[in-house]
């Protein structure tokens, strides 16, 4: 779920391509709005969507401790699915958003697979494999944030689940604190 | 009594729109559809059993590949009710409720936080309205009879019509009507979060003392955290939610006090008739804070700073609406 999430909103929306990185985004996750899945993709066979898209990747891979980026990645991966036949028709019965971005990034991540390991070695790292790191370790400290505690006895006083479940669901807010016991 | 009743025809959209052969066979397959009264009548019965019986059992929380071992008690005298709560696995806590009141106990942090009035708003009915937006939102479906901690109970789904929630599904006894398990389902009817008892013993007596907390009196050097005037003071805060998810309505907008915040603190609340999403707004406190998504079991939280504000969006549905509200609040 890695996202440029230390920056202002601002400074990503301000490029001036047939994309959002925040669309780039929610295309790795899966949560891309159906109608849009097809411009992003599309949008991917430029080396500044490619980047983007790399970046978010190597961002996921680092918070799951798999982080070893290469570099020149975006590059020929831009070149590989170029020489890519389009298979973006639209989807005869419409499934969810959810599964259409799904399946797309998951097809361009199968693709990605096969270009990382036919790269093994490569140049320094690019600018955009950089920035992901930094974003990385920022997320990868936020992944051990327990939920904020407060909020959520807050919140659990107004949830139906609580008039449904009794006193069960303060068990999220008790093993919340288990690494991080309030101070 | 609904749970005899006959379920209504084919009335629902889902089966409607299949037509033929297909239709009959997977009419035949689907267990039947429910009516939105039936929902709503599973629900209360929970809710109700769940203040009204007495009951202790082992319960198992698992949620993110972990799994969490704890003890219920639950038991109604002259003074209402008395709940506590012992996780059995990793750091001793506990959770002790006198009707309205909430205390959690920390022995490893030696604190106990203090919920004054939490109960109170925890709607014991569903309203009329609530009604509506499940019927509207989800598919409501009796499943299958399942043996559950060696009770017999009625597994019934809730199905989300859309991507802004999570599916449920809760196997409730059927003589009282207790839930004994409850399942957040993802849109892969993969479970996020389960609660579920592993045994369980109902209409049993407890002891008054056997609910009492452990640590009484609790050691001198343990601090005391009481949330004082923790309501919600009912007010227009000026902060709204312009492109609201489907189905979810304003049920409470105001300010109040938390522990730990400098000023108050902006909290409204939404809710779709089964679950609730929060929306928080305090001014950017001075320290850096971790923005973005971050879930936990079912809860997904969403931060973000909105000029010289920290706007934190929570609640039991998926990580894309948090994300959809968090990024469409705005100041009037």
């Amino acid at each position: 779920m890695g996202k440029f999430l230390a920056r202002p909103d601002g400074d990503w929306a301000t490029q001036s391509t047939e994309f959002t990185p925040e669309e780039v985004s929610l295309l790795v996750d899966g949560e891309l709005d159906a109608d849009r899945v097809e411009r992003v993709c599309r949008s991917l066979r430029e080396p500044p969507a490619v980047a983007t898209w790399v970046c978010y990747h190597v961002i996921g891979d680092s918070l799951r401790g798999q982080c070893a980026p290469l570099a020149g990645f975006g590059d020929r991966f831009s070149e590989r699915l170029a020489a890519e036949p389009t298979v973006l028709a639209p989807p005869r019965s419409r499934p969810t958003p959810a599964a259409i971005a799904l399946a797309a990034a998951a097809t361009v991540a199968a693709v990605g697979v096969v270009g990382w390991v036919a790269l093994t070695t490569m140049p320094a790292p690019t600018e955009a494999i950089a920035t992901a790191q930094q974003a990385g370790i920022v997320r990868a400290a936020d992944m051990r944030r327990p939920v904020v505690n407060e909020y959520l006895l807050a919140h659990q006083e107004y949830s139906p689940t609580t008039a449904i479940q009794g006193v069960r669901p303060y068990l999220r807010a008790v093993a919340a604190d288990e690494q991080d016991a309030p101070r | 009594m609904r749970r005899g009743k006959a379920p209504p025809p084919a009335a629902s959209p889902c089966i409607a729109r299949i037509g033929g052969r297909a239709g009959l066979v997977l009419l035949a397959l689907l267990p039947a559809l429910a009516s939105a009264e039936d929902a709503a009548d599973w629900l209360q019965r929970a809710a109700t059993a769940a203040r009204q019986q007495t009951y202790a059992g082992t319960l198992v929380y698992q949620h993110s590949g972990r799994s969490e071992t704890s003890r219920l008690l639950h038991m109604v005298d002259e003074k209402g009710e008395h709940e506590k709560l012992v996780n059995l696995d990793g750091p001793a806590r506990e959770v002790i409720r006198n009707n309205e009141q909430v205390r959690c106990y920390y022995p490893d942090a030696k604190i106990i936080r203090v919920e004054p009035r939490t109960y109170r708003n925890a709607f014991p009915s569903l309203l009329p309205q609530q009604l509506d937006t499940l019927a509207g939102y989800y598919f409501f479906r009796k499943a299958e009879i399942a043996r559950i901690a060696g009770v017999e109970t009625q597994a019934i789904l809730f199905e989300p019509k859309d991507g802004m929630r999570y599916g449920h599904k809760l196997w409730a006894d059927m003589t009282t009507g207790l839930l004994l398990k409850a399942q957040l389902l993802n849109e892969h009817n993969a479970p996020i979060e389960q609660f579920a008892f592993t045994d369980i013993q109902i209409g049993i007596k407890i002891e008054r003392d056997s609910v009492r907390p452990t640590y009484t009196p609790p050691p001198t050097d343990w601090q005391m955290r009481e949330s004082l005037a923790s309501d919600v003071v009912p007010q227009d805060t000026g902060w709204t939610v312009k492109d609201l998810p489907p189905g979810f309505s304003k049920i409470v907008e105001g300010y109040r006090t938390l522990r730990g915040k400098v000023g108050p603190v902006v909290h409204i609340v939404y809710t779709d008739g089964l679950v609730a999403v929060s929306v928080f707004v305090e001014p950017m406190p001075q320290t850096p804070q971790p923005v973005g998504l971050s879930q936990q079991g079912g809860i997904n939280v969403y931060s973000r700073q909105i000029d010289d504000h920290l706007v934190t969006v929570l609640g039991e549905t998926p990580g894309t609406t948090v994300r959809q509200i968090a990024y469409s609040v705005t100041r009037r």
